[in-house]
């Protein structure tokens, strides 16, 4: 089960307030970065529930992201209703849709899911890509920010949109760990580490993953109906499996199954890139020699290493203490 | 038109073509798959690298010098990555292998922009196999008959050696139980090594012959990519016979589907994938019961 530690906290303490100062003090740019951050946020957290809580490492993500963004571009443009409830269409059919794929990936494991997924996603690639209705690879432009002049809030100023990202990806975190905590959350801790025991226990080991995919394809819509927003454009790219993978590269070089690590991962992925792509054109060569580093280190990402770090020095604080040496703390449930 | 028997024959020519292609680059991606359960996600690049190396070398000496030589230095890249990185990797979980596998795509696709640059190379078709042979009733390329004679000879060399040599025999308990066979003696950890050169050979020969037929660009890796793994997962993890099914299979889908049903041809590969998966979750061959 999901569990805040103290390191937890303070982390995320930091990077809300951290994003808050960026908020309130960057310029146009600044905050367009912050956006990209803060929405990359929302899917990584979305693929941590499944990958780091689920053992269901998903390579269609980005391509849910893109349903989302394509549902809510369709529904507000060419149909004509309203955003709010658009947004709401996007993310009750981006949820739908990846039920049905957790629910039919749910037989296969380790690559064959890997591999399954991919296959949907790429299904859904190329048929956006193709399909003239959904303006091909030309994508689709006109689209409108949310109105939320009631509350006097204008969402076209890059300022109110940042904010207002913020707001959601606070409430999606907070749906998260929810969703970790409730019953629903345990029994997928449960089936990740040992499935034939609780399929003995009487579980429905498939109605599980699928809720819980499904519940992460509607955090990935929600992501998707923002960056659609965000851009005022979408365009078959973003369905690509491409995307999908760097999510996962953001999740490891964060921490699998932290939560908490996956938003370290994404600001730091978000800032690196744009860091590197001033200096280089080969920023793909930099990233890509920081995720072999990684993954060969056998750390759980950047903050995997420092609950490692921590968990070591409460050990030795106690054994120096006690007088003898505790056994090794486990900080993280994965 | 699609009355006509000539229609008929060069369609399955395309689609024999497009399959010798891609199961070049599947059976080695599948062996190593089966033998060693790793996860090779650079395979493709290692494609994209031969055909590089075909062009810079035919460049030089003619398409006879890149055909021969870009598959061994393409193995001595894999030589390279397996000391270097595989090695290590080997007893890590899928994810990590799919991880590190997906950062040297990064990698790779970079190195060869800096060498190579972004604009597309271009390689002669050599003399001998210019122009068109009359075939069964149709005019049909050379080369592309070449490309078809080329993956038929490695298909019944492959049959041959894994299924009539001792070698063979070796792979295939390599990949049945691989303790059992290093208590039999057989040197497994080399076993894997020979393979894994052969594969990365392999994958290179196919960008050598590619390479007339599609221009050269850097992400021409990542482009078969996708389809070499839709044919190792339909055809089955480990085997010859999935491998070959599986490209043939994905050659007539992706060839007939784009001729009869333009508008569903992307989509039907790939719901043809999901069905099997769902159907069959190890695929159609698996080496492994």
């Amino acid at each position: 089960m999901f569990r805040h530690t103290a390191l937890r906290y303070t982390v995320l303490v930091l990077l809300a307030s951290a994003a808050l100062f960026q908020a309130f003090t960057a310029e146009y740019f600044g905050l367009e970065i912050l956006t990209e951050i803060l929405i990359l946020a929302m899917l990584v957290l979305a693929l941590d529930i499944v990958a780091g809580f689920g053992g269901m490492v998903s390579l269609c993500h980005g391509a849910l992201m893109g349903v989302g963004a394509y549902t809510y571009a369709m529904l507000s443009t060419k149909v004509g209703i309203a955003p709010s409830v658009a947004m709401l269409g996007a993310i009750a059919l981006t949820g739908a849709a990846s039920w049905v794929i957790g629910a039919i990936c749910s037989r296969s494991h380790g690559i064959y899911f890997i591999m399954a997924t991919l296959a949907f996603g790429q299904m859904a690639y190329s048929y956006v890509f193709e399909a003239p209705a959904f303006g091909g690879d030309d994508g689709l432009g006109g689209i409108s920010r949310l109105d939320l002049s009631i509350i006097g809030v204008d969402l076209n100023d890059s300022r109110s949109f940042a904010l207002f990202c913020l707001a959601i990806l606070g409430a999606v975190y907070g749906a998260s760990v929810l969703i970790l905590r409730s019953g629903l959350g345990r029994s997928l801790s449960g089936v990740m580490h040992n499935e034939q025991r609780m399929r003995a226990l009487g579980l429905t080991v498939w109605r599980v993953k699928a809720d819980v995919f499904g519940l992460s394809g509607m955090i990935a819509g929600l992501a998707g109906a923002l960056a659609a927003q965000h851009i005022l454009y979408i365009s078959p790219g973003l369905l690509s499996w491409t995307v999908s993978g760097e999510a996962l590269v953001v999740v490891i070089l964060g921490g699998l199954g932290t939560l908490v690590g996956p938003l370290v991962g994404a600001a730091a992925f978000v800032m690196l890139k744009h860091e590197l792509s001033a200096v280089t054109t080969y920023w793909h060569l930099v990233v890509g020699v920081i995720l072999i580093a990684v993954v060969m280190s056998r750390a759980n990402g950047i903050f995997g290493w420092c609950e490692a770090r921590w968990g070591a020095r409460i050990d030795r604080r106690l054994a120096d203490a006690t007088g003898k040496h505790q056994p090794k703390e486990v900080m993280t449930d994965a | 038109m699609a009355h006509d028997l000539g229609f008929w024959t060069l369609q399955a020519l395309n689609a024999l073509q497009l399959s010798m292609l891609l199961f070049l680059l599947s059976i080695g991606l599948t062996v190593i798959f089966g033998l060693m359960h790793f996860v090779n996600l650079a395979h493709g690049s290692l494609y994209a690298l031969g055909a590089y190396f075909a062009a810079s070398l035919a460049a030089v000496g003619g398409y006879w010098m890149g055909f021969f030589l870009a598959p061994v230095a393409v193995a001595g890249v894999g030589i390279l990555l397996y000391s270097g990185l595989i090695k290590r990797m080997r007893k890590s979980g899928p994810m990590a292998q799919v991880l590190v596998t997906f950062g040297l795509i990064f990698v790779m696709l970079d190195l060869t922009r800096i060498f190579w640059g972004d604009l597309a190379l271009a390689i002669e078709v050599p003399a001998l196999l210019e122009g068109r042979l009359a075939f069964l009733g149709v005019e049909y390329p050379t080369y592309r008959l070449f490309i078809i004679a080329l993956g038929l000879m490695i298909l019944a060399a492959l049959a041959f050696v894994l299924g009539r040599t001792q070698i063979g025999a070796m792979i295939r308990a390599g990949v049945d139980n691989d303790a059992m066979a290093a208590c039999l003696g057989i040197n497994v950890e080399r076993l894997f090594f020979v393979v894994f050169c052969v594969g990365c050979a392999l994958a290179g020969l196919a960008g050598a012959v590619a390479a007339p037929l599609l221009s050269v660009t850097p992400d021409m890796g990542l482009q078969i990519l996708i389809p070499t793994l839709i044919v190792i997962v339909i055809g089955g993890l480990g085997s010859l016979k999935g491998a070959v099914a599986g490209s043939l299979i994905y050659g007539v889908v992706q060839t007939f589907g784009a001729v009869l049903a333009p508008q569903l041809a992307s989509v039907l590969i790939y719901a043809l994938l999901a069905v099997v998966l769902v159907i069959k979750p190890v695929g159609l061959f698996p080496a492994k019961g």
